[in-house]
Formats: structure tokens, sequence, C-alpha cells
């Protein structure tokens, strides 16, 4: 009796398995900044780190995808371009030549070193390991993405009192931590400096030539304002309706921001223990 | 689920329960409790050497090692193999990282009349594997068991039929991980010669084959429409005859957008002959293929190594000598490729005039791969199909080119050469991905030497030249083994890329190597350079990075 049973489930398992789709569904790329709706307070957002270079073929055709995954959730994804490698990163040529500029900063490398990513284009979605890896490529980042944004967040982070000296060039800043649910651990904060539309050389392998210029950077990752890994804001237990508050005083910009109307602050704070980013938000550094 | 190395001592428990009963119990004939198994280590230190660019690992230690333990009673069958990564081989494996120690495959099989079920891991394939193969390759670091339930069942004489549902192996993290997919296969197989009497006919067949496999991944893609199912069938004939055997496939792949084909939604299709004619002293063979889109992954995102459900065989001779094995080897190209091979054999009988004393053994092979023709869509926003093509249609671009003749000959009682002969054509940029890089002709040749010193003891010396204008230049390589047997082998070798019409920077590769072999088991140990190179089996290659070190290696079989 088995045997006649067994093979017939088979078969009907699999002949069941063809989706054929005539004409995909698929959303033409949107070149408008922002089409979707937040998910709001209470749920997780998502740090994307787009692990790129200017000297990456094949980095272009992944920054699309950010750009594109940017346009669907808005404010639930903050997207940082972490250029990094000194294949992919490095000047090649000097001043004023397409790629004379150094994006790299030491925060980017020591994530290069710390998640192994096998070659760029390549990202770390919150920094959450999916199939036993936490560099994930960016075909995936738009399910990964997915996976946590229907999270119930355990943390809020908030930017607080930002001052920004124009003529000094000088920044004061509070970061708000309050704590939504109950957890336990070490948890650090980290805070980004990012500039968009910086203009330098790319290369890109979908155009005839291989290069492209000019190209406008932008989410590029400029400095950390409290070091490579942060600081510690909780640990322990951590219980619901706890709060923290970190000041970073007296921060200079850094010389190779270019313009700092151009510049974001991102603050995202992570679980030591396995790096993953529980909560991240994102503001203009001069509203 | 990742299996911990609770659940391999579990297994272990109730394996050895299994031996104490058996040992409780006199055997009785074919139900003996049988154990079979066998290990392997392969260890590594390894010493920076800038000069050839090998950078040791922060352990300055490599170790991949595994054993495997079958045993089996009456109509069951039950195994397991244990694996350590701690950390593993430079460059190993080929895809998706293989850390720590834990347990790696197991399973169950009951084995009974016409009935064949297994559970847990397995391996399989239908037909040539263009519909499914699930193998490993331990040496590549490819592996992609299943893990689930397969049933292959006889229902009458000349009818063969498999189906199986499971996920895949995807890496190693102590103790193996598994795919986001879900793979089902069935597989029918017709022996005309067994079912139809009146077919049958000494010596010859005909085989049908047909078989449908489908995966199942989920679609938690915000941007594309993705197919969450999606099926591959094929059909397949062979003619076997004394003298020939015919080989004929094809497969069809339902939309299949993957990373690989940047996400398109055009069929995949594959068709390939192959023909072998043998008689005494003479064989023929021919095949040519063409593929188009034919990645199929159980994971849409996965690399090039992992979670392949099919496997696209390749039409290039596999060489065993460094040079040719090394450098410059062909990996197929799934998704764009029409390639065809070609190769005769010929032994001269011993007494004729080439023949000589002992006789002499020819063989010449050719074979060459291209891209194949497609036309990009332009305006490609409704079916998003990427191109257009035709199977066999031959595009501009080569891939890959080997022309080779080999001369074998027992020239006294004592001596024998082989002296080859390779003119290769290589695309460097598609094959091994490295842009900018141009064609790559190249002309070897290679002399064997084999020579009886007493009846335990021999020698044995390769005599090697690589020359090409492009790429790193020339190589030489040269190699001598005494075997002192039964026990004992002694090899040196020495390459040296010395450029010729390419600037390098002249550098030699010794290698020293000592081996002993008592029954089943073998150890060997080597010292010195090895070149970066690339590692292939069966069309699928990996880099290895450039090393420099002592290496172990312990193989018994039990």
């Amino acid at each position: 009796m088995m045997k006649q049973l067994l093979l017939p489930a088979l078969l009907l398992a699999g002949f069941a398995g063809c989706d054929v789709i005539e004409e995909p569904d698929n959303p033409v790329p949107s070149t408008n900044a922002c089409e979707g709706v937040s998910n709001g307070y209470g749920f997780r957002r998502v740090l994307l780190e787009d692990l790129t270079g200017f000297r990456c073929p094949n980095c272009p055709a992944a920054a699309d995808v950010a750009k594109q995954l940017d346009g669907i959730y808005c404010e639930d994804l903050v997207v940082v371009a972490v250029h990094c490698t000194g294949v992919f990163a490095s000047p090649t040529t000097t001043p004023p030549d397409p790629f004379s500029t150094d994006f790299r900063t030491a925060a980017g490398e020591a994530y290069v070193s710390a998640f192994s990513p096998p070659g760029l284009p390549n990202g770390l979605v919150s920094r959450r390991a999916f199939d036993g890896s936490q560099i994930v490529g960016e075909d995936n980042w738009s399910s990964a993405i997915a996976d946590i944004l229907g999270e119930p967040a355990q943390f809020e982070v908030t930017f607080q009192q930002v001052n920004y000296d124009t003529g000094t060039e000088t920044l004061d800043l509070q970061v708000k931590l309050d704590v939504l649910r109950d957890t336990v651990g070490e948890h650090n904060l980290v805070v980004y400096l990012l500039e968009d539309g910086v203009i330098e050389g790319q290369e890109d392998n979908r155009v005839p030539g291989g290069i492209v210029y000019p190209y406008t950077h932008n989410h590029v990752l400029r400095d950390n304002l409290n070091g490579t890994w942060g600081t510690q804001v909780f640990n322990g237990a951590i219980t619901t309706g706890q709060s923290n508050v970190l000041p970073i005083n007296d921060y200079v910009l850094p010389a190779n921001v270019l313009e700092p109307a151009n510049c974001h602050l991102v603050a995202y704070i992570y679980r030591v223990d396995n790096d993953e980013v529980m909560q991240v938000t994102e503001r203009k550094l001069v509203e | 689920m990742t299996l911990t190395s609770r659940t391999a001592l579990s297994i272990l428990a109730v394996l050895s329960v299994l031996a104490t009963s058996a040992q409780q119990d006199p055997p009785t004939g074919a139900n003996d409790l049988q154990v079979h198994g066998n290990f392997n280590i392969d260890g590594q230190l390894y010493n920076p050497d800038e000069e050839i660019g090998a950078v040791p690992p922060p352990e300055d230690w490599g170790l991949n090692a595994w054993g495997n333990l079958i045993i089996t009673k009456g109509a069951f069958e039950a195994g397991l193999r244990l694996e350590s990564y701690t950390p593993p081989l430079l460059g190993y494996p080929a895809g998706e990282p293989y850390t720590g120690s834990g347990l790696g495959y197991r399973y169950a099989r009951y084995s009974q009349d016409d009935l064949d079920i297994t559970v847990g891991n397995f391996f399989e394939q239908f037909g040539s594997g263009l519909a499914f193969r699930s193998y490993e390759e331990r040496y590549l670091g490819v592996d992609n068991a299943m893990d689930g339930v397969r049933v292959k069942f006889k229902p009458t004489t000349g009818v063969y039929l498999k189906g199986f549902i499971g996920e895949q192996r995807l890496g190693f993290n102590s103790g193996f991980t598994k795919g986001p997919g879900v793979v089902r296969g069935v597989d029918l197989e017709l022996s005309l010669n067994e079912l139809l009497d009146s077919l049958a006919v000494k010596g010859r067949n005909l085989v049908i084959g047909g078989s449908f496999v489908s995966k199942y991944q989920e679609d938690r893609d915000p941007l594309l429409e993705l197919p969450e199912n999606v099926g591959l069938w094929a059909a397949r004939l062979n003619y076997l005859s004394p003298h020939w055997n015919l080989y004929a496939e094809y497969a069809h792949k339902i939309n299949d957008p993957n990373s690989s084909n940047n996400n398109i939604y055009k069929d995949g299709e594959a068709l390939m002959f192959n023909a072998t004619y043998v008689s005494k002293g003479l064989g023929v063979s021919a095949g040519v293929h063409s593929y188009d889109n034919m990645v199929f992954r159980s994971n849409r995102a996965a690399g090039p190594f992992d979670l392949n459900i099919n496997f696209l065989p390749p039409l290039a001779k596999q060489h065993t000598y460094n040079l040719p094995a090394t450098l410059y080897p062909y990996a197929t190209q799934p998704n764009n490729e029409v390639a065809g091979q070609a190769e005769v054999f010929y032994k001269w009988k011993k007494g004729t005039a080439l023949g000589g004393k002992y006789g002499t053994k020819l063989a010449v092979n050719g074979s060459v791969a291209y891209a194949l023709d497609t036309l990009r869509i332009v305006d490609d926003t409704v079916t998003y199909d990427g191109y257009t093509s035709s199977l066999f249609g031959t595009g501009d671009r080569m891939y890959f080119s080997d022309f080779n003749v080999e001369l074998r000959k027992k020239v006294s009682s004592t001596w024998e050469f082989a002296l080859t002969y390779l003119n290769l054509g290589f695309d460097i940029e598609t094959v091994q991905g490295k842009p900018g890089k141009p064609l790559i002709y190249a002309d070897m040749v290679i002399l064997e030497g084999m020579h009886k010193l007493s009846d335990a003891n021999s020698l044995r010396f390769e005599l090697q030249h690589l020359s090409t204008k492009q790429d790193h230049g020339n190589w030489a390589t040269a190699l001598v083994e005494f075997t002192f047997s039964p026990h004992w082998s002694l090899t040196v070798m020495d390459q040296y890329n010395y450029g010729g019409a390419v600037e390098t920077d002249e550098i030699h590769y010794p290698l020293g190597s000592v081996a002993y072999t008592r029954g089943a088991s073998r150890i060997q140990v080597n010292y010195g350079r090895q070149r970066a190179g690339i590692f292939c089996v069966g069309g699928v290659c990996r880099a290895v990075p450039a090393a420099n070190g002592l290496t172990v290696s312990i193989a018994s079989t039990f």
C-alpha cells in the first residue's frame, strides 16, 4: 500500500510546481525620492550599508537597487554607502582627475575587516545574519529588508538639540534612546556623518568605456562621530520605559566634507554580541 | 534547521546500539552487520611569502577533515559524515564558507525488492544532470546534498521511477546549513530491452527517460513579481550497442529570474548530443551542446557554487598534467554556451610498423566553446525576457579552444614515454572573471617518462613547458617521482615562471613530497610553494591561492 501511495504523492508534488508569469508586474524604477509610507513609531527601521567603491564596476548597479529600495521604504530605510577596500576605493589619479578622491574611512575599513565580504558590491542589512551570513548581496537586499521591517522595535532613537555652527563647522548634538520593550545585553550607539551629491568618477560596466564622469555619489560615509564601534548605552537587563541620552559636543566636521548642507546624520543602536542593528534614524545636518 | 553536534552524538549512539546488539547475535549471512567508512585529513601550516603573494591566515594553519561511517544490516543502511574545518584551508570551499566541526551528512535507507527509500541526506542524478544532480566534490568544496526523502521504485522489469523532496545543503557552520528553497523531482526511465521481449537483442538497448524538477522559494521581493515555483523538464534517449553509445537530452526551464541572469523572465533551454564508437584498438567520441539561461538554483540570489539543482556537463578535456590542469582549465558557462568536442583514440598493435614491439597509443582531442548568439531586447518593460536567442546559434566570442595530441609508447621492457602537445585559446575575461585581459593563446609540450628500476622500484618524470605572449608568459615544470613499492614514494617538483615575451618576476615554485602507503591508508607530507591557480572538476572550478608551507594529508578506508 505504501508503495502505491508514495510515488503518486511525489509526482503530484512535483507537477504542482510551475508559476508561469507572462507579463510580470514589475515597477519601472522610480526617480522620485520617496513614494512609500512609513510604518511609523514602534516598528524597526533598517540600516542598509552598501559596501561599495568608485573603482568597482559592478557597484553602480547595486547603488541603483539601494536607490529603488529607498524610494519604496522612505523613512523606514537608511542607506549608507561605505566606500571600502584598497582595491576598489583607493584613489589612482591626482586631482582634478576622476579617481583622485579617497572615499575610504577608518570605520569603513574596519567593517570590511570584521565582516569580510567576499567581494564588492555587497551589503549589510542591519547587520543581521541571513542564511548564516551577515554579508548580503544586492539581489537579496529587498527580501532581507522586508524580513526586518515588520518587527516591533525594542528601541527608539531620536536626535535632539542638533546645533551646527557654520562659522567654526562645529557640531553639538544629543541622541536620545527610549526602550520600548524589555531586553538584555550590551548595546552600543554609533553616529555617522554622510554626504550626498559628491561628484567624482565611477567605474560602471554597464556603459561603453566602463567609466561614468561626472557621477553623483550619495549617502557617502564621511566619518563616525563617536568611533568605529560607538559608545555603550545599555548593558545587562534593559527594561521598558528606560531611556538614555548620549551627548556629542564640539565635533568638528572632517576635511573630506565638501558641502555641509548636503550632509546627514545617522544614529543606530546595535547589539554588541551579534552586531545586529536594532534601530536607526537619520536627519539632515542642517534642516 | 542546523544540525548540532548533539544530533551527531545521538545518531552515533543509535549506531553503536545497533552495533552492540549485532555483536550479541551471531552473524547470519546477508543480514550480517557491516561497518564501512573512510576518513581524510588535510592540514597545512602556512608561511608568509611576499614573492608569490602568499598570505597566511591569522591562525597560520588550515585543516579540512572528514570521516564517513556507514552501517548496513540486511535491507537497512545508515550513515553519517563528521566534518571539521578549523579553520578551512585557504581558498576552500568554492562557495558558502565552511567553519567549525559537526555533522555534515546523515541518512537512513531501506532497500528491499523493488523499493528503495532514503530519509535524510542523499545524492541523486537524473540523466546527465541537466535537470537534477545532487553531488559532492570534496576537494572542490562543492556539496549540494539533498536533505529530505527519496523513493526509488521499479514497478515492473525495465521501468525505473525515482522521486524526491528536500532542501539543499548550502554551507557549514558547526554542522551543515541549508538554503531557503525546497526542491522536488520525479524521473521515469524505460529500458526497452528489459521491458519488451520483442526488442530484446543481445548487447543492445534503447533507454528513454524523462524528468521533472521544481523548486519553491518564497517571493519576498517588493520590487519584482517572482515565480515562487519554477519547473524544469527534460527528456533523454540513450542507444547502446557493443560498439555504439548515442545519447541525446533536452531540457526546458520556465521563467526563473535570478541573480545570474539579471532577473530576466526568459525560459531556459539546453540540448546535448554525445556519440561514442569503440572497437578493438579504436575509440571515437564526439559531442555538442548548447546551454541558454540554464542556471537553476534553489535560491535565486545564490552564488555560482551554491545550491545548484542541475549540472551542465562540460565538453572540454579534463587535463591531468599540472600546467594545463591548473593554469587555463575551462569552466562551463551555464547561461550562454555553445560547445563541441571530438576525440579519437587509436592503438597500433604490437608487431606492426608503428606499433613496434610493445604497441603505440595515440589520442587526439579537440574542443571549442563559444558564446551563444543573442540579441538584446531594447524596450523590455513588458515580458522582461532580456534577449532573444536560438539554440546552437554561435556568437562572436570564443570562450575556449583546445587541440591536443598524446603519443604514448613503451620502448623497452623498462622504459615508457608519453609526449603531449596542446594548443589552447582561453578567454580569461569570461572564464576567470578578469576584466580587460586579452584572449590567451598558449602552446604546451609535455614529456613524461616511466622507468622500471626493479620489480619494486620505479622512476617517473615529467617535463612540461607552456609558452604564451599573454597573461604571465612562459612556464616550465619539472617533476621526478621515485616509487619504492609497496610503501614509499618520493617526489620533487619545480615550476618556473620565466615570462618569455611577458615581463615577470621569474619565480621558482619548488615542492617536495613524501608519501607512505600501507593497505588502504596513505600519509603524504609536502613542503614548498604552491602556485596560485585554478582547480576544476567537471567544468566547475575554484581559485586556489598561492601558498608556502607544510602540508600533511592522511587518508584511510575501512
